[in-house]
């Protein structure tokens, strides 16, 4: 090989610090910069600044807890079926996500939780408070169950069973989306006399189960399983009468 | 219902690069929430494209949606920039190693300056030389890898990783005199 000019010499001069260069041309550079003191000076100008940038530079590491959250907001269906109609229910719940105040509870959550069950019922409790506090109990205000199921659909990747149980005392105020257990949740809103009572719907990939009464900070739970739909009911109302409601449901045709 | 096999293809494949994700989206942002809302949206996408992916360069190939989303983020909030106050704070791992090196105050003052200096360098070059210069430098890609997520030829790689150190260099002259 014919010895090498400055020029080419400078333009192989990257990829020969970077090792990049076949053999042949490697060595075309080396000999190069032995003989050429110009040219050995700005390699080795470049080859300290590429030591300064490799010690100095800070390599940001993902945050604690992103993980987390990233997997907790998969799909819940396969990409095959993904469809952009669920698509847009999910970019509605990532805005909330971000902050960094629901990053810190995503991460204690994490730490904290006894079991996946304990968490979702206390996040319901939650949650129902949430809804009384913000007087955000209704996405869509209505006690026509055929108004109100219709408004989940599109927004939903399953279909709450919704009704309306006026002539039993229990009317329904109407419905909204909420998030718990990591996922996009349906909260229908009924009232009972001065009493609210938030009912969550969920997917569950387990077996149906009957009604279990909970307490949890002071509120009353009846939590069951039917059709692979998880239920939550949730309210200050006396457990006794809770649990009429939870009945009427269950005898629902689903 | 999701499907088994892909959340844990995911977690395989693409959770094992998350901190070159979120390095790359956080220099090509410069802003740490904007760096997690891209990985996140980033993530999300890797999962729903994951029937294309064969098997292969996973890192690059999570990096490729990483800095697309990045320049996504840089488009939308052109002109609404602020500054994070959190990063003011944020120490990386690595620098909290080295706080931990002995060192006379006077040499660390000087090593700390040093290193804002090379960093405020690299910050301030324009997006197409600063992410050759992280994947290279950072990630220690190879010239094809750091083609394959910028999406040009080999040989502008290596012409821009050249003009992009040029021009760093000059900027530390500066800062030096």
């Amino acid at each position: 090989m014919n010895e090498m000019t400055c020029t080419e010499c400078t333009g192989w001069l990257h990829a020969y610090l970077d090792n990049e260069l076949d053999t042949t041309v490697s060595a075309g550079v080396r000999a190069h910069l032995d003989r050429c003191a110009d040219c050995k000076a700005s390699y080795v100008e470049m080859a300290t600044l590429r030591q300064g940038l490799r010690t100095a530079l800070p390599y940001y590491e993902a945050p604690e807890g992103l993980q987390q959250i990233i997997l907790s907001r998969l799909p819940k269906q396969s990409p095959a079926a993904f469809t952009p109609r669920i698509s847009r229910a999910w970019r509605r719940w990532r805005i909330p996500a971000f902050s960094t105040a629901a990053l810190a509870a995503a991460v204690l959550i994490y730490i904290f939780a006894p079991t996946q069950e304990d968490r979702v019922d206390d996040e319901v409790v939650s949650s129902h408070v949430r809804s009384l506090m913000a007087e955000h109990l209704m996405d869509v205000v209505s006690s026509d169950q055929h108004t109100v199921k219709p408004w989940f659909a599109g927004k939903l990747d399953f279909s709450p069973p919704v009704y309306d149980f006026t002539p039993q005392g229990y009317p329904l105020l109407g419905g909204r989306l909420d998030y718990v257990g990591h996922q996009t949740v349906a909260a229908l809103s009924y009232r009972r006399a001065k009493h609210i009572i938030n009912v969550f719907v969920m997917p569950t990939p387990k077996s149906d189960s009957g009604p279990k009464r909970l307490s949890i900070r002071g509120y009353n739970l009846i939590v069951w399983r039917q059709n692979h739909l998880a239920f939550e009911a949730v309210s200050d109302l006396n457990a006794e009468e809770l649990q009429v409601l939870a009945v009427l449901i269950i005898n629902q045709p689903h | 219902m999701q499907n088994k096999n892909d959340v844990s293809r995911f977690e395989r494949l693409f959770l094992p690069h998350l901190d070159a994700a979120y390095n790359l989206a956080r220099w090509l942002t410069r802003n740490h929430n904007a760096a997690q809302d891209v990985v996140q949206e980033s993530s999300l996408r890797a999962f729903n494209s994951l029937h294309r992916f064969a098997e292969g360069n996973a890192r690059a190939w999570l990096l490729a949606i990483v800095r697309n989303q990045s320049y996504t983020w840089l488009k939308e909030s052109s002109g609404r920039r602020f500054v994070d106050i959190e990063d003011e704070e944020a120490l990386s791992e690595r620098d909290k190693a080295q706080l931990g090196h002995p060192d006379t105050p006077e040499a660390w003052a000087v090593r700390m300056q040093e290193k804002q200096a090379l960093q405020l360098a690299l910050e301030s070059l324009p997006e197409a030389f600063r992410e050759v210069i992280v994947l290279k430098e950072l990630e220690e890609m190879s010239y094809k890898e750091i083609a394959a997520v910028t999406d040009v030829p080999i040989g502008t790689v290596m012409s821009r990783l050249a003009r992009g150190r040029d021009m760093l260099k000059i900027k530390l002259r500066a800062y030096h005199e």
